[in-house]
């Protein structure tokens, strides 16, 4: 009986080590704590350990829990670094930035409070700050086994500084992964904190283990119920246009993976009925994690200290606009093998109208310039075949017809098309398959314009800007102003990777904005500690 | 009591596995895999011989020119055109892979063995991609190209009782293949085999095969005879 009580307390104690572990989150750093709209705002995630996603979100919400803005980061090595444009429109206050995974946002998300100044009312109208209250502070430890060879409490404007940091050799050996290095200006009168949102009881979603999922849901106009065995498109136009398809099941649902691209792309998500008479609509869900409830918030009085502090801000900020001074540079995306054909195949026959007579349709474009299409518009109601070129016959059922990449199957949009409309034809004479899905033929039209106007607004068809995994950027390189032109950076140095090493050098050189700033050492060790290090100094 | 034992650890299970269940979704399988790209593939002409390598659907696996892997495929390898061919069993068509999105593929064959093909340019007569066997691989490989032919043949009449006069024969070549020296062909005898090598070498391989009771005279005998020489560091002389 004994050995059985313990064999039970032993898988309770198991069980609630295992829901701690779980609980471990996020950790996100910033590369300042005032910032003012129209800036960019750089920031380093620590993953947690038990990571098995590709993708963390970075984004920034307002005080009521609105999302402003937002990107997708890759993890790489448990980490993450990404930056956030932050609009010009911004009003003044507390936001919060917040970094979550998708499959966990419910459960775990970190955020950090930053001030925000709108470049144009500063803080004139404002006597008091909000400060989140009630959220669990992400626990930080300083440690004194890093230190900094010949650094200085004051230097000079404008001047280079070196120094090195140097790391104890037990410290080294602990460390996991890379470190931070951040060298900005600091508002000692604001200090701000960094939280997690905890929800133990939510439930996990899919996990982002390849790459970022965009979902949604199709639903039966007539009827509202979800619509199942619809086949959902997702379409990339490109001059090699990428394409996913999804067949929904009883849930409506449908899924796409954006793996290989980097940025902003364009999409086009899109459904066809089953049957003619078959009015769908699809939903894509949030990109980003729902808001959730608001933390609470207590009322700070605003001291001259921060007021001043903002202002310079804002100074320096309106300069660096004025002389065109830019704080980050985009790095070139990795390379991922694209699509070298179209997923339609490689066409059997192109044509290019613009290389012969103009012609004013598309009955006479496919007559003249097309191979084995068969383009007829008899009574205002067009029909469209292709060759099967290995049996020598015309396929009875419509082609897969194409603009600008994307399936479309109204021959209305393209029978007006003349030789001014359309770049080039790319016709595949035989039966294509991509993975399930069969395409008796392919007339794939690349227009001109390339805009996609032609395409029309309905349910079932939603065009969007996707925000793929954001491309890597790193701070600008200061461009050495003219005697007369003054630098206004306030981050001086950023180094969001630094591999650990026993004596790590650092440079940078200070700019013309005088204050107060820090230098920061920010890393993770091996048991999930987070550690810290820092060093003020005043440039006069 | 290990009744009531019983139904506490049913309790606790329950309870700690309930939150990663609710947390599955719907999803088909392999929905995010890659797609594979192909056209119908048509039945050849039927005459003598096999224009396939083997008689039947094996299944297998299908490497993309990314690197990513399909498996859990009904493999079929056409050597008459150098093409591979699936079964796709939702459309129930048998689909022509194009070779532009394949970097390789392998299945096992009615016999257990694996066997892999590698998607190789061939720089000699009729230059273009191939799909090679590979027999051996290392530093050297030793390449299979399964070809078939379609020949004429002194007439014959088919099951159907038609006259026919075409056959599709087995016109197999094996080739050394290096990345920096490129590809030589090796015919299926001791001379061919040794003939591939410095003239200095030929002498102690010719010993070494005699020792070991090898005579090429058909594939497996060169394999194993390749297997033999390359143990012995002997290079092939391209």
């Amino acid at each position: 009986m004994k050995k059985i009580t313990s064999i039970l307390l032993l898988m309770i104690v198991v069980c609630i080590s295992g829901y701690a572990q779980k609980e471990s989150g996020p950790a996100i750093y910033t590369d300042r704590n005032t910032y003012v709209g129209g800036e960019i705002l750089l920031a380093k995630i620590f993953v947690p350990e038990t990571n098995s996603s590709r993708i963390i979100y970075l984004d920034l919400v307002n005080q009521f829990g609105t999302q402003i803005t937002g990107a997708s980061l890759e993890i790489r090595d448990k980490q993450a670094n990404g930056y956030l444009q932050l609009p010009d429109s911004l009003s003044s206050g507390i936001y919060m930035v917040r970094t979550y995974q998708k499959h966990t946002a419910r459960k775990i998300k970190a955020l950090r409070e930053i001030w925000i100044s709108n470049r144009f009312d500063g803080l004139e109208k404002t006597s008091q700050i909000n400060r989140i209250e009630n959220l669990i502070p992400i626990g930080e430890k300083e440690t004194n086994r890093i230190e900094l060879e010949g650094f200085e409490t004051k230097y000079p404007s404008n001047k280079p500084v070196t120094t090195n940091l140097k790391i104890a050799k037990t410290l080294l050996d602990s460390i996991d992964g890379d470190l931070l290095i951040s060298v900005a200006q600091t508002n000692l009168s604001f200090d701000p904190g960094a939280f997690w949102v905890q929800n133990n009881q939510a439930a996990e979603g899919m996990i982002e283990k390849k790459g970022v999922i965009i979902s949604g849901i199709v639903t039966d106009r007539k009827t509202s119920e979800l619509a199942a065995n619809i086949t959902v498109y997702l379409t990339i136009p490109d001059s090699i246009p990428g394409f996913q398809y999804y067949r929904t099941q009883t849930d409506g649902r449908f899924y796409f993976l954006l793996d290989r691209y980097y940025g902003s792309v364009q999409a086009v998500v899109q459904c066809f009925g089953n049957t003619p008479d078959q009015r769908l609509k699809i939903k894509l869900d949030d990109f980003f994690a729902e808001s959730g409830s608001a933390p609470k918030f207590r009322q700070e009085p605003i001291s001259e200290n921060f007021r001043n502090s903002v202002t310079q801000d804002i100074e320096a900020v309106t300069f660096q606009k004025v002389f065109g001074q830019r704080k980050s540079d985009l790095l070139p995306a990795p390379s991922v093998s694209l699509e070298t054909y179209p997923y339609y195949g490689k066409a059997s026959n192109t044509a290019d109208p613009q290389l012969f007579i103009d012609l004013p349709n598309f009955t006479e474009i496919s007559r003249e310039l097309l191979p084995g299409v068969k383009f007829r518009n008899y009574n205002n109601e067009p029909s469209l075949q292709v060759l099967n070129n290995p049996m020598r016959n015309y396929f009875n059922e419509m082609p897969l017809l194409l603009i600008d990449g994307i399936p479309v199957r109204d021959l209305n949009l393209i029978k007006g098309m003349g030789t001014a409309d359309i770049d080039r034809v790319d016709i595949c004479q035989s039966e294509r398959f991509y993975g399930d899905l069969q395409f008796p033929g392919v007339v794939a039209i690349y227009t001109t314009k390339a805009d996609y106007s032609m395409l029309p607004e309905s349910d079932q068809l939603i065009r969007l800007k996707l925000e793929t995994i954001q491309e890597p950027a790193k701070l600008a390189e200061p461009i050495l102003p003219e005697p007369t032109v003054p630098d206004l950076r306030q981050v001086l140095y950023w180094a969001p990777s630094a591999k650990p090493a026993e004596t790590l050098p650092i440079a940078f050189s200070t700019s013309s904005v005088l204050g107060q700033y820090k230098l920061l050492v920010k890393g993770r060790l091996k048991d999930g500690t987070l550690i810290y290090t820092e060093k003020q100094f005043e440039v006069k | 009591m290990n009744n009531q034992i019983k139904y506490l650890v049913i309790i606790l299970m329950s309870c700690f596995f309930a939150s990663p269940i609710a947390a599955q979704e719907t999803l088909k399988e392999n929905w995010d895999a890659q797609k594979i790209k192909g056209a119908r593939h048509l039945p050849y002409p039927s005459y003598s011989g096999f224009p396939f390598l083997t008689d039947t659907w094996l299944p297998g696996k299908i490497e993309f020119s990314d690197g990513e892997i399909a498996d859990s495929l009904f493999l079929r390898y056409s050597s008459y055109k150098d093409e591979l061919v699936y079964f796709n069993q939702t459309n129930s068509a048998q689909i022509l892979i194009d070779k532009a999105s394949l970097k390789g593929f392998s299945f096992v064959d009615q016999n257990g063995i694996s066997r892999m093909f590698r998607k190789q340019y061939f720089d000699g007569f009729i230059k273009g991609d191939r799909y090679f066997e590979v027999l051996a691989d290392g530093e050297t490989d030793l390449l299979a190209y399964r070809n078939v032919e379609l020949t004429s043949t002194s007439p014959y009449k088919d099951e159907s009782g038609t006259l026919k006069n075409m056959t599709y024969t087995n016109e197999y070549q094996f080739y050394f293949y290096s990345p920096e020296n490129g590809y030589t062909l090796v015919r299926l005898n001791n001379n061919a085999l040794l003939s591939k090598f410095k003239e200095s070498d030929q002498k102690p391989i010719k010993k070494i095969l005699r020792k070991s009771r090898v005579r090429v005279t058909g594939e497996e005998s060169l394999i194993f005879a390749w297997k033999i020489i390359k143990k012995e560091g002997f290079k092939i002389n391209f």
